[in-house]
C-alpha cells in the first residue's frame, strides 16, 4: 500500500460522507465533521487492509476507531453522535457486494444456468461478507456508546 | 395490588395531552432515522420534562405507544409512524426542544407548539444541491471500488440524475420499492451508457457505484444498534425492510443490465 493510495482513499471517504451528510440533511457548519468521520474510517481501514486483514476486520476497527473519535468529540460537534459515526461509516457499507450477491441469486433462477454450483459458491460468499462486514461496523460502532453508557451508569 | 404501577384508567385529565405529546416527539425522531435507544432517552426526557413519573414506551416499526403515569394515574396511547427517512437537522432540533422542556421550560401546550413549529420550518437542502452531493458521493463511491477515471464523470451525471429521479417519484407518493427500483434502472443505465460511450474499463463497477444513493445504510446500521440495545423487534424488521430494498434496487440494476448486453 503507498501513501497515495492511502491519501486517495481517504479524500474519497471523506467526499462520500460529506454527499450522504447533505443526503441525510446535515447542516452545512456540520458538514466537514461529516467528511472528517468519513476520512478516519477509510483511513483506518485502508490501513488495516494493507496490513493484510480481511474487509471484515478492517472495516470492525474503522468503525471502532470513529465511534470512539466521535465520542471524545461529541461535546464540540453540534451533530447528534448517533449520526456523526453513522454517515462515517457509510462509504464502508458493502452496498456492492450487496448488490453483487442478489444478481448472483437472479442467476441462479435464470433457466439457462452456467455453472450453477459457482455462481451459487460465488452469491454466497458475496451475502456473508455483506452480513459480516454490516455486523462489524454495526457492532464497532456500539461498543464505544454501550462502554461509555455503562460508565455514565455507574 | 403493586401500587407503583400506573392504572390504565386516564383518570388524571393533565395526562393525554402529555401522552401525545410525547409520542409526537418520539414520531418525529423515528421518522428522522433516529435509532430506538436514542428515540426512548429523548422521549423519556420529554415526558418526565412535562410532569410524567413513570413512562414506558413500545416502538414498532409502524407504531410507537406509550404509557405515562402520575401517582396512581396511567393512560396508554399508540400512534402510527410514517414513512422512515433521514432528516438531522430534524432530529437535532428534537434533541434541543427536549432539553428545554426537560429543564422545566416549556407546558405540554408550548411544547406542541414547538413540535409543530420544527415540523414546518426545519430546513432542507435545495434538489439542486442534494443531487449534486450525492453524484459526488457516488463518484467517490465508485473511485473506492476501482471505478478509472473514465467512468467517474458519467456515474456522477448518472447519481445526480438518480436522486432528481427519486425526490420527484417520492413527491409524487410513488412506492419506495418501485421506485427504487426505477432509480437503480435508470441511474445504472445512463452510467454504463456513459462510460462505455468515454471507453471505460470498469463498466460493471461504473453501474454499480451510481446505484449505491439507494443502499440504505443508516437503517442497516440501526437495526443492528436496536438489536444490541434490547430492541430485536424492532431491528429485525428494519433488517427485513433493508433486505427487501435491496433485493428491489438490485432488481433495477439487472434490468439495465439484461437491456445492456442485448443492446450491444
Amino acid at each position: 500500500m503507498t501513501l497515495h493510495f492511502l491519501i486517495h482513499q481517504t479524500i474519497c471517504g471523506a467526499i462520500a460522507a460529506a454527499g450522504f451528510g447533505v443526503l441525510f440533511n446535515v447542516g452545512f457548519r456540520s458538514l466537514p465533521w461529516c467528511a472528517a468521520s468519513g476520512a478516519l474510517a477509510l483511513a483506518v481501514r485502508t490501513y488495516c487492509l494493507g496490513l493484510g486483514w480481511n474487509l471484515e476486520g478492517a472495516s470492525f476497527a474503522a468503525a471502532l476507531t470513529v465511534g470512539a473519535a466521535v465520542q471524545v468529540l461529541r461535546a464540540r460537534t453540534k451533530i447528534s453522535q448517533n449520526a456523526l459515526d453513522v454517515v462515517g461509516c457509510i462509504p464502508m457499507v458493502p452496498g456492492s457486494f450487496a448488490a453483487k450477491a442478489i444478481l448472483s441469486l437472479f442467476a441462479l433462477t435464470s433457466v439457462e444456468t452456467v455453472n450453477a454450483t459457482e455462481t451459487l459458491v460465488t452469491a454466497m460468499q458475496y451475502t456473508l461478507r455483506v452480513m459480516f462486514t454490516i455486523g462489524a461496523i454495526g457492532t464497532g460502532l456500539a461498543i464505544p456508546t454501550l462502554l461509555l453508557r455503562v460508565r455514565v451508569t455507574r | 395490588m403493586d401500587n407503583s404501577n400506573p392504572e390504565d384508567n386516564g383518570s388524571a385529565p393533565e395526562l393525554e395531552p402529555m401522552a401525545m405529546v410525547t409520542l409526537d416527539a418520539g414520531r418525529m425522531l423515528m421518522e428522522a432515522g433516529a435509532s430506538a435507544t436514542s428515540i426512548n432517552e429523548i422521549v423519556n426526557k420529554v415526558a418526565h420534562g412535562l410532569g410524567a413519573e413513570r413512562v414506558d414506551l413500545r416502538i414498532g416499526y409502524a407504531s410507537m405507544a406509550i404509557t405515562v403515569g402520575i401517582g396512581h394515574a396511567g393512560i396508554t396511547r399508540m400512534r402510527r409512524v410514517g414513512h422512515l427517512g433521514v432528516n438531522q437537522q430534524l432530529d437535532l432540533e428534537l434533541r434541543c426542544l427536549a432539553d428545554r422542556v426537560a429543564d422545566g421550560q416549556l407546558t405540554t401546550e408550548q411544547t406542541r407548539s414547538e413540535l409543530t413549529r420544527i415540523a414546518t420550518t426545519t430546513p432542507r437542502h435545495s434538489a439542486w444541491v442534494m443531487a449534486v452531493a450525492v453524484g459526488l458521493a457516488c463518484a467517490a463511491f465508485g473511485r473506492l471500488l476501482g471505478v478509472d477515471w473514465l467512468g467517474t464523470g458519467p456515474v456522477f451525471l448518472a447519481a445526480t440524475i438518480g436522486q432528481f429521479a427519486r425526490r420527484e417519484l417520492l413527491t409524487r407518493h410513488v412506492n419506495v420499492f418501485i421506485a427504487a427500483t426505477l432509480v437503480a434502472f435508470l441511474s445504472s443505465l445512463l452510467a454504463g451508457l456513459g462510460a462505455r460511450w468515454l471507453g471505460c474499463t470498469t463498466l460493471t463497477t461504473a453501474m454499480i457505484a451510481s446505484i449505491l444513493l439507494l443502499v440504505p445504510g443508516v437503517p442497516s446500521v440501526n437495526a443492528q444498534s436496536d438489536i444490541l440495545d434490547g430492541h430485536p423487534t424492532l431491528g429485525s424488521a428494519r433488517s427485513v425492510s433493508v433486505a427487501v430494498t435491496l433485493i428491489f434496487v438490485a432488481a433495477g440494476l439487472w434490468l439495465s443490465q439484461v437491456l445492456f448486453a442485448n443492446w450491444h
